[in-house]
């Protein structure tokens, strides 16, 4: 499979308006004098300071064509949306000592995210334009080797929530991209029937085994055959039943059948599974960075279940080499949650897994297809976009070679309008 | 919306709020919950996202599991499981986030009462609205909403809140700017 068809897409914090059909606002303006320039600009920062507006540029400078002398258009302040005649009394207060004559204009509301927006926006009213980096890698574009290991992340997914259910499920892996290992990987465990066999027993490994050497090696030596045959599985089923993907059907766990052998949980959705192992392996790696509150107050409750007990035991046997090699490879380095993580899922993840991923502090979120019906990353919630949240992350989409024409893909023409 | 009697609701959230106070004295963000079932308080839990280094083991998750757990260990079907969350109510000392207001929704609950809101990451109002469930529902499945009510004694909820940010969140990368916003890890 070539990479090359694998195309990455950030699926931005706003929707995305095309180029001509930008949100805009109105506000009064006036001509004003070269000399007053500075001083009326100081004195409007003050009284009226365009907070929301920091992109649009407060004075516009015109070249006429008949005098030499630039014009100059000033912002005084947001003119309301329906009330022509209803100045603000500071700002009427100015037009007489300055000799303004305001008028109202438009400036477009947000700032542009990319070049063709921009200057669309500048016909309007100038505007300023950073090129959108926001310090989180890729949402610039990706190099090459970032979309390789990108793709071969995703197809870990794949090849998770495909192969070895009886039903398709949900997949997350999450990855520490400065090091290119994954530091957990896991499925819905919402139904009884969608963990196989070997799940199970997946879930009595130690970290050591599971993350660090069989996904590693997952990683290197997958045949492109077998992760073919995957996402052939995946495609196929895209027109068939979904309906055991836990995020895109999170009301309908208790239409299952009944199976009291196998764990299962309404809420355990890939996602709040692959966050409670990568902390249970922050937990095991560095035993004692929380110091004594730990111990003293740990509460019996779902940690102390025979399987998580068992799971403790079977992991207590590796602690001691885990530290060992934590302290010789100065790249193991304790993380705060999973700052600076990534997690490829195969489906975009419903409002409570994204917010999970909002707590736990993941840097990027990589998704191959959309959730209509319960989205949080763009297609009903748009949780990047939340400005109130504390931690954001950025989100992307890959597209997978084969499937544009896909039922599921209705929306994406919403998504890929894209810088 | 009056569900409750009024004294009736300070007393569970009562039960909520000491759920909180463990939270505190545990150096965990303070806040508590409990479920009823008729009346009767079958489940409580607090937060310990420092604890267990998951930011997601919010109070509402702590006690959702408790009742998962049991009901399961009972050999309840999947089915009866949601038939109980159908008549069971929430009491939380703030209100809930929008992971724990999805999950709530999912779970199918009853109703929810919280004291103090959450303008950082609200899901019952504030920031998102999950309790009213959802309308994009394929096949007519789902999109349960939840009857909701907040401030219910709200300003103890707070208390706790600043108490906290006062000694500082003991789990915050260092170094840590000294905490000044009130807000749920
Ligand atoms: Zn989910
Ligand atoms: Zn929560």
């Amino acid at each position: 499979m070539d990479s090359d068809a694998w195309e990455i897409i950030h699926i931005p914090d706003k929707p995305t308006f095309s180029p001509e059909h930008q949100p805009t606002l109105k506000v009064y303006a006036s001509v004003i004098k070269p000399n007053f320039a500075n001083t009326i600009v100081r004195h409007l920062c003050k009284i009226a300071s365009l907070e929301d507006l920091r992109h649009v540029k407060r004075v516009r400078k015109k070249i006429l064509p008949d005098h030499g002398e630039p014009q100059l258009t000033v912002i005084l302040c947001l003119a309301p949306e329906d009330n022509d005649d209803d100045m603000p009394p500071d700002i009427q207060k100015l037009v007489d000592p300055y000799e303004l004559s305001p008028f109202i204009t438009e400036v477009c509301k947000y700032a542009a995210v990319s070049k063709e927006e921009w200057e669309e926006q500048c016909k309007l009213w100038p505007t300023s334009f950073h090129p959108p980096t926001y310090n989180i890698d890729g949402i610039g574009g990706f190099s090459e080797e970032d979309t390789q290991s990108i793709c071969k992340f995703m197809r870990v997914a794949i090849d998770l929530a495909v192969c070895g259910h009886k039903t398709i499920v949900n997949a997350a892996v999450i990855v520490d991209p400065s090091v290119k290992r994954i530091i957990a990987s896991e499925t819905d465990q919402v139904y009884p029937s969608s963990a196989s066999g070997d799940m199970t027993s997946a879930e009595t490994k130690s970290f050591k085994e599971r993350g660090e050497s069989d996904h590693c090696q997952s990683i290197d030596t997958v045949t492109d055959a077998s992760s073919e045959m995957c996402l052939n599985g995946i495609l196929e089923n895209l027109n068939s039943s979904l309906s055991t993907v836990a995020c895109l059907n999170p009301w309908q766990w208790s239409l299952q059948s009944h199976d009291d052998e196998s764990k299962w949980h309404p809420l355990k959705h890939a996602s709040m599974v692959a966050i409670e192992s990568s902390s249970a392996r922050d937990r095991y790696l560095f035993p004692n960075s929380t110091d004594s509150f730990i111990n003293n107050h740990s509460q019996p409750s779902d940690a102390d279940c025979p399987a998580k007990k068992q799971k403790t035991n079977s992991h207590c046997a590796d602690v001691h080499n885990d530290n060992k090699e934590a302290l010789r490879d100065p790249l193991i380095e304790k993380p705060y949650l999973c700052t600076g993580y990534d997690i490829f899922l195969v489906w975009e993840p419903c409002t409570m897994c994204a917010m999970a991923l909002v707590h736990q502090r993941i840097k990027r979120i990589f998704y191959a297809f959309p959730n209509p019906t319960a989205g949080g990353l763009g297609s009903v919630h748009r949780l990047q976009g939340e400005k109130s949240l504390n931690h954001h992350y950025a989100v992307f989409r890959i597209l997978l070679p084969g499937v544009a024409h896909n039922a599921l893909h209705q929306d994406l023409k919403c998504v890929t309008a894209e810088s | 919306m009056a569900l409750v009697k009024e004294e009736d609701s300070h007393k569970y959230m009562g039960f909520a709020l000491q759920q909180a106070k463990l939270a505190l004295e545990a150096l965990e963000v303070p806040v508590g919950c409990v479920i009823l079932e008729e009346g009767n308080v079958i489940a409580s839990g607090r937060n310990r996202t420092n604890v267990t280094r998951n930011a997601t083991r919010h109070a509402e998750m702590e006690a959702i599991d408790e009742l998962v757990e049991q009901w399961r260990k009972d050999r309840l079907s999947p089915s009866q499981i949601a038939e109980k969350f159908s008549k069971c109510v929430l009491y939380v000392t703030c209100e809930p986030c929008i992971m724990c207001a999805s999950a709530l929704s999912f779970l199918g609950i009853k109703e929810v009462y919280y004291g103090c809101g959450n303008d950082k990451f609200g899901g019952c109002g504030s920031i998102l609205s999950l309790h009213f469930g959802s309308s994009q529902t394929e096949q007519g499945q789902g999109g349960k909403g939840y009857k909701c009510r907040g401030g219910i004694m709200a300003e103890e909820a707070v208390s706790l809140f600043k108490c906290f940010y006062e000694q500082g969140n003991p789990n915050a990368p260092k170094p840590h700017r000294p905490v000044v916003q009130r807000e749920r890890s």
